[in-house]
């Protein structure tokens, strides 16, 4: 599969900061990438570096097959952006924002009306954008992405301020668009549900390193899949059964079973079921607890080792 | 899928005349011309005789060059920045596949456009205040015919001449988000343009060279057109090749 972007060791410092260090991500054509990390992560300014407004210190990157450091405007070309800070001209109504745009990357007028039809802004297209709620700016913000139906669609924190409805509405989007138009989404959130929904890969940073990365399903399935049993006697519940062999800790008034990557769960579960039934021990439920992406998340988090220089 | 290609020049510099649409920039460039015809109109109200068409147009072209064109320069150069600075769209136009120096460029020529602009309606503002004035009172009606041609080559000098004031003003203001150091060097700036009329090297103060182009001296005011026109050219060049590479973070 070739890959719509691509980074070799990109690092980046501010002063004795280490903002993105040594990250190398590879984002597959007609994807949809989740981009995660909590704030400060380092998502922004990685992708400052891939829209070539931030110069690496070391590394590359490559977009659409493009180095970005050697030909910026050749792999600008190539990406529609949906940045944290919106940029609009407030005094100019939303169609003339995006005409704007529309005229320096040098595509047709038409491509204005289809964009707003795309995210449903026509009928609020010739207000001002100082009128705009934060939700309708952010929507003409995707349209201002979308302009010229670039393969790469770089989205960072494309929700933020959007209602619930607006939330669904975008996610729908977001997960139809590789298949509607071809395109790559590279999409950046600490919204870990809003990612589960859309993504089909994934990529983690934690204090500016890649600790994560693939695609999500295959990745969840290689999570330990965990059942809670609930009892009146959760110390004794657990010894018995350990005494069986099975991998259990007592946690939060409950026993926690394990099972490896792999494992029938189903069976196992009912194994346990039987064991703890025969020593007499009630069970009041048996919850499966899911392969999550926020377990995910959580275990590669964990296992990085913070940076020293983390601000 | 559309293709993308990139503009030309011409295109940038037509967006940078569009965005000013419904702004402050564009409202200033209306008004500071306005009050001084408006002050040549009640000045002239003032007198009890005609006095030359001359003596009407240097008074409005001396309060241009010497106060309202650095003051307005200064205002003029942050609001144009604020556009960009305001909504936070560096990081929106230095994505976009167009070279950044046509980013740059393109406002300090739309810049230089609409100070031009100011002048010619100066100009015009000026000789429609004189005319009101004779008609409102015809005993001060101006006197000889006005010249309109010496009156326009006064203030294309004067024109010409701000370049290196609208060079430093607008590189200062692109450079830095905040109003204040604009401001602060265009206010301190006319301040010492203002105290210091006088001294020889006004003839090199950005904001004190307009107003030698009124100089009685044709070298004095010959070299201030010289080092206002070739240092705002020179200063340009520098501003748009420091800010087209510098990293807006």
């Amino acid at each position: 599969m070739s890959h719509a972007i691509e980074t070799q060791g990109l690092t980046r410092r501010f002063g004795d900061r280490t903002a993105v260090d040594d990250v190398s991500l590879t984002v597959p054509e007609r994807s949809v990438y989740g981009f995660l990390g909590r704030n400060g992560a380092g998502k922004t300014t990685t992708i400052k570096l891939l829209l070539g407004l931030l110069r690496p210190d070391a590394g590359s990157a490559r977009v659409a097959g493009i180095d970005i450091t050697r030909d910026r405007i050749g792999a600008a070309r190539k990406v529609g952006a949906l940045l944290e800070t919106q940029g609009f001209y407030p005094n100019l109504a939303g169609r003339e924002n995006l005409d704007l745009s529309r005229r320096l990357l040098g595509v047709p007028a038409s491509e204005v009306d289809r964009v707003l039809e795309v995210t449903e802004l026509g009928a609020h297209s010739r207000r001002r954008v100082a009128d705009y709620s934060l939700g309708m700016r952010q929507r003409l913000g995707l349209a201002r992405a979308m302009l010229g139906a670039t393969p790469v669609l770089i989205l960072d924190e494309p929700t933020n301020g959007l209602d619930p409805e607006g939330i669904a509405d975008m996610r729908g989007f977001l997960r139809e668009l590789p298949a509607r138009t071809g395109a790559t989404v590279l999409l950046s959130s600490h919204l870990l549900g809003e990612i589960e929904q859309t993504a089909t890969h994934i990529g983690i940073l934690s204090h500016g390193r890649l600790v994560l990365e693939g695609a999500l399903d295959q990745l969840k399935s290689g999570l330990a899949s965990e059942v809670t049993v609930e009892t009146d006697t959760p110390e004794h519940a657990t010894a018995i059964a350990r005494e069986h062999g099975f991998d259990v800790v007592h946690a939060d008034d409950a026993l926690v079973a394990r099972f490896a990557p792999g494992e029938d769960v189903r069976a196992g579960t009912a194994a346990l079921n039987r064991v703890l039934c025969m020593a007499g021990i009630h069970i009041h439920a048996l919850a499966p607890r899911l392969r999550t992406l926020e377990a995910l998340y959580r275990q590669a988090a964990l296992s990085a080792a913070p940076a020293p220089a983390l601000s | 899928m559309s293709t993308i290609h990139t503009p030309r020049f011409t295109t940038a510099l037509a967006i940078e005349a569009y965005k000013l649409r419904r702004s402050l920039a564009l409202l200033l460039a209306g008004v500071a011309p306005l009050l001084i015809a408006v002050f040549v109109f009640f000045n002239m109200l003032q007198m009890d005789k005609p006095s030359p068409w001359e003596m009407a147009f240097k008074g409005s072209a001396g309060i241009w060059a010497f106060f309202m064109l650095p003051m307005s320069v200064t205002a003029l150069t942050a609001l144009v920045a604020n556009s960009e600075h305001g909504p936070r769209t560096w990081d929106h136009l230095r994505a976009l596949p167009i070279p950044r120096w046509h980013l740059y460029s393109a406002k300090a020529t739309c810049v230089l456009g609409v100070v031009l602009l100011m002048s010619l309606a100066l100009a015009l503002m000026t000789w429609l205040a004189v005319q009101a004035a004779g008609w409102w009172k015809p005993n001060v009606a101006a006197s000889g015919a006005p010249e309109i041609a010496v009156y326009l080559m006064l203030l294309g000098r004067i024109f010409l001449a701000a370049w290196l004031l609208v060079a430093v003003q607008l590189w200062i203001a692109l450079r830095y988000a905040s109003f204040v150091p604009a401001l602060a060097t265009g206010i301190g700036g006319t301040f010492f343009a203002v105290v210091a009329t006088s001294a020889k090297i006004g003839a090199f103060l950005p904001w004190q060279i307009p107003v030698n182009q009124l100089a009685s001296d044709p070298a004095r005011a010959q070299l201030a057109l010289m080092v206002g026109f070739a240092g705002g050219c020179i200063t340009l060049i520098a501003m748009t090749w420091h800010l087209g590479r510098r990293e807006v973070l």
